[in-house]
């Protein structure tokens, strides 16, 4: 402990020590003055023998100041202003290594503040690690799917791990302002909704947690997005009204900014009263009580559901139920694909690791005579290490630096440029913040460590007589470990072109998929149609719509369907054969339910296998109709002709409805999801609150949207619009996350390619400039040429060949995995597997020929004369 | 061993055991630079410590932790910086002279064999 106070006082008091220590020596020769005094001498004699006595002051004061030492942190400094001067010296060298790790340690820093924003960081609710979504899970498939009001209201009841629970229900309101009409997201919400996430109104109140609505209050909680667009942030808006879905509700509270639920933001929220009947078509949000563990949750979860399925046989028998915390729930979908895109930046981190490991140990196998050197005259091993690594701390903090400049603008470009399609939840909350820098800068410093070690170690095993004896050319220390860097580099490569290769294989399977319906020239038209007394006025708002916009020059087809095709599906619904007798409740077959008009599948190129498409005598009053698709006939009516039988709907009014057709196949949910049976009913018989109108165009569709907005408005002005899309667009939004994967793979797939070839150009240059000696008395002796070329080219071809070998067992071990990742390609699937190793061999040549070359030029005259 | 006459009495400390005797003086009380050399030569009569070896030696032995130092002023009345040993420096101390009496009965046992 005095040492280090005597270390610490001494770093911070050099210049008051250096001083004490001259009165020191000043009292020493005072006091033998002042001795020989009192013997006799006179003053001034005393003084000057004092003096001789003592010796050289100056001396004598700098030995002493040696023995101070100098402190790690002075030291340092040194090492720090001595590797500038170097780096400053080789200013390629040095730049190289600092744009490759700023490289690796800004993809790794902008992928780490994705991975932080989106995965780790908690959600913006207070102690929001409480919160859990429930869900019912689907007879068998065990698919989690929203719940019925009823069940909700048992597990509220019975349940013991929550403290509150509510329901709520995403819909587009219809929103009447200044502005016109427009739909935005909405959430009509029970009203415990706000005190179980527990995040208190910026302004007014929310709704009252335990209130039983039988009759909805007309109140609406405002976000603070819609507060500022329709108020412009003024502060009286409490007690204010608006008109949502034509009636008017008094605004009683606005949301802090940032309030949302990840994946159901929304800009309104309205009460939603508590109203039982057979529908499945609530989420529920849950806080659970202090000290529950989800796991504890989930499993009462089952076991209210196995009650409630004991009691509701018709209704609940089969389902069970489960908890899912809302985080989880949140960025589920996402975290493969983010935890896989950090796993690539991470490999290319080290890719770069290293190839700068290389570069500094070909730079120290020229400094080897500097380093035996100081070796020679007496700096210890240690010295030498720190300084070394410090070089290699100082190359990576300037990487490192430079790396998080570059990851902030990347992060910034990813942003604005990442496709709205791709839902990535929490983007808003992803930034450049303090554990992202502390992460960068721990990057930073782990491969100072990971590139710095090896080399600095290799440099200390050197020889200092071997080293400084004139004839010791070339230096081959570290080769073994530079080939086995190499090897790994080439490695990772493969691995990550073949991820690649696979990856746009398989999205060049899902872009040629055939959906069953043509998307190109469509442009589809989605709204809530507006609440109304009569249901029928829905069904005719619709058809008066289509019908004049039909009527528009451009417009070839057109027609309404309740959910499109990539939005969606209304699944889950069950639907059997009438001629038979009714099957017990968990034995029903089903599908997707599709609400439409005569004109959709006309409108959609889906063309009619059998039977007929629905027309304008399908309505109110005449006979029920529907249509099969194929695999709802061959699910209903194996081996049979489905058309004219009839078959029991449990939809609104559990009709019996008669099959007048079938329809081809299409490709509902998505185009890598094979198709569902899923039975058409007309619009007209069974309206249906949401349509999304599809209009086939001769032309440019986006032109048309201006014109069939104005229809709609003719038809009934206070109608909204949530959505006006080419239905092309919604087709490739639907593949735009294996778009990205692909993408991203090829990106660091080619820099890790890069980089390798780099590095084994690097190794092989390196050794043929240092075994040109060797090359030249190999010609001298009768070599040939070509003799020369091909054992300087099979020496890097050998390394490649490792490393292709090294990195095939990777690919197999990640099979698996890459397997969740693929549509219809195999993880190990030969063309793209040899296309890689060919690829790689290519490049490896190419690195390989510009030395190999060089070396079948070496002159052995002019070589063996420079001895 | 026969050296030149002018250094018959004065004899050269053996590395390693200023510190020794450095230890050795302060154990009897705090002393300064000047009266640790008086002292070292006054008690051996013959060995004299160079000032170019007594201060390095001094600060190389406070780093180490085993003296401490302040200035106090001294008994003719100057003002001079007094070392004194630390609990460590004691510890030290012990060692070292046990160290040496094994090293003078080892050569002693070469010098002059039983």
């Amino acid at each position: 402990m005095d040492a280090l106070r005597f270390v610490f006082r001494r770093f911070f008091k050099r210049r008051q020590l250096g001083r004490e220590l001259n009165d020191e020596l000043a009292s020493h020769i005072a006091t033998e003055t002042s001795l020989r005094v009192q013997e006799g001498e006179s003053p001034e004699a005393a003084r000057q023998a004092a003096l001789r006595q003592f010796g050289n002051v100056g001396l004598v004061a700098e030995v002493t100041r040696d023995q101070w030492g100098s402190t790690w942190f002075e030291q340092a400094l040194n090492d720090i202003r001595y590797a500038s001067r170097a780096f400053a010296r080789t200013p390629l060298f040095s730049s190289i290594v600092v744009i490759t790790l700023a490289l690796g340690i800004g993809s790794s820093t902008t992928i780490f503040s994705l991975l932080n924003g989106i995965l780790l960081h908690a959600l913006p609710f207070p102690e929001s690690n409480r919160l859990v979504m429930l869900w019912e899970l689907t007879p068998e498939t065990r698919k989690p799917n929203v719940v019925n009001l009823g069940n909700f209201v048992a597990w509220r009841e019975r349940n013991h791990s929550f403290e509150s629970m509510a329901a709520f229900v995403s819909l587009p309101m219809n929103l009447l302002s200044d502005q016109g009409s427009q739909q935005v997201p909405g959430l009509a919400v029970t009203a415990d909704f706000f005190s179980t996430l527990g995040t208190v109104p910026l302004l007014g109140r929310t709704f009252r947690p335990g209130e039983y609505w039988t009759d909805e209050p007309r109140d609406v909680v405002l976000s603070y997005g819609a507060w500022q667009h329709l108020f412009g942030g003024r502060a009286d808006v409490i007690g204010k009204k608006i008109s949502v879905n034509v009636s008017h509700r008094e605004i009683i509270g606005v949301m802090p900014p940032g309030f949302g639920l990840p994946n159901n933001k929304a800009e309104l929220y309205v009460p939603q009263g508590i109203v039982i009947n057979e529908g499945r078509n609530y989420s529920v949000i849950a806080r659970l009580r202090l000290g529950v563990n989800p796991g504890a949750a989930k499993a009462e979860m089952a076991t209210l559901a196995a009650n409630t399925a004991r009691e509701k046989v018709n209704m609940d028998s089969g389902w069970s139920a489960t908890a899912v915390p809302l985080l989880d729930q949140a960025v589920g979908s996402i975290r493969p694909i983010l935890l896989m895109i950090f796993a690539v930046v991470g490999l290319v981190l080290l890719l770069a690791c290293a190839n700068v490991a290389n570069l500094l140990m070909m730079r120290a196998s020229g400094r080897a005579r500097e380093i035996s050197v100081r070796l020679a005259l007496g700096a210890s091993r240690h010295r030498i290490f720190c300084q070394l690594m410090i070089e290699s701390l100082l190359l990576a903090l300037l990487g490192g630096l430079l790396g998080a400049g570059l990851g902030g603008i990347a992060l910034h470009l990813l942003k604005s440029w990442l496709p709205e399609s791709l839902r990535i939840p929490r983007l808003s909350e992803v930034t450049l913040n303090l554990p992202v820098l502390l992460y960068s800068a721990t990057v930073s410093v782990l491969s100072a460590l990971i590139f710095g070690l090896v080399p600095a170690l290799q440099s200390l095993r050197r020889n200092v007589t071997e080293d400084l004896h004139e004839s010791t050319r070339s230096v081959t220390s570290g080769r073994e470990v530079r080939r086995a860097l190499v090897v790994t580099e080439i490695a990772l490569a493969l691995v990550l072109i073949s991820a690649a290769g696979l990856m746009v294989r398989s999205l060049l399977r899902l872009m040629t998929v055939d959906p069953g319906f043509r998307a190109e020239s469509v442009l589809t038209v989605r709204m809530m149609l507006l609440p109304v007394q009569n249901e029928e006025y829905r069904a005719d708002a619709v058809r008066e719509m289509l019908d004049r916009i039909r009527a528009l020059p451009g417009v070839v087809a057109d027609g309404s369907i309740g959910i499109l095709p990539m939005e969606g599906t209304n699944s889950g619904t069950s639907y059997y054969r009438a001629d038979r007798p009714e099957p017990t409740p968990n034995a029903r077959p089903g599908g997707d339910v599709s609400i439409i008009t005569p004109g959709y599948f006309e409108a959609m190129r889906i063309p009619m296998i059998q039977g007929r498409a629905f027309n304008a005598q399908d309505r109110v009053g005449s006979p029920l109709v529907a249509i099969l698709n194929q695999s709802a006939a061959r699910m209903l009516f194996p081996g049979e002709d489905a058309v004219g039988k009839r078959v029991k709907v449990q939809w609104t009014n559990n009709d019996v409805v008669e099959v007048v057709g079938i329809a081809a196949d299409i490709r509902h949910s998505d185009v890598s999801t094979p198709p569902d049976p899923c039975l058409f009913m007309p619009n007209d018989q069974q309206p249906f609150p949401f349509s999304a109108l599809v209009v086939r165009t001769g032309g440019d569709p986006a032109q048309l949207a201006k014109a069939i907005r104005e229809q709609i408005r003719l038809v009934d002005a206070d109608q909204g619009i949530s959505k006006i899309e080419e239905m092309q667009q919604m087709v490739s939004d639907s593949i735009a996350r294996p778009r990205l994967e692909a993408a991203v793979l090829t990106l660091f797939g080619v820099i890790a390619l890069g980089l390798a070839s780099i590095g084994l150009y690097g190794l092989v240059a390196f050794s043929v400039a240092q075994r040109v000696r060797e090359i030249g008395i190999r010609v001298a002796l009768g070599a040939s040429r070509a003799g020369v070329f091909r054992m300087i080219l099979g020496d890097g071809l050998r390394l490649t060949l490792i490393g292709g070998i090294v990195g095939l067992a990777v690919i197999i071990g990640l099979a698996r995995f890459l397997h969740s990742l693929l549509f219809e390609i195999q993880p190990l699937d030969p063309l793209t597997l040899i296309s890689g190793i060919c690829l790689l061999t290519s490049v490896s040549l190419l690195a390989c020929y510009v030395p190999a070359r060089r070396a079948t030029k070496a002159d052995p005259a002019a070589v063996l004369r420079e001895e | 061993m026969t050296g030149p006459a002018r250094y018959q009495n004065r004899i050269e400390i053996l590395q390693g055991t200023l510190d020794l005797l450095i230890l050795q003086t302060l154990a009897r009380g705090g002393q300064h630079g000047h009266g640790i050399s008086l002292a070292i030569r006054a008690r051996s009569g013959v060995l004299s410590v160079e000032t170019g070896s007594l201060y390095p030696a001094l600060h190389r032995l406070e780093k180490k932790g085993w003296l401490d130092s302040e200035w106090k002023i001294s008994e003719n009345n100057q003002r001079a910086k007094y070392y004194s040993l630390t609990k460590a420096g004691r510890k030290r101390l012990t060692a070292e002279k046990s160290r040496w009496r094994l090293l003078v009965q080892a050569v002693t046992g070469v010098l002059d064999p039983a």
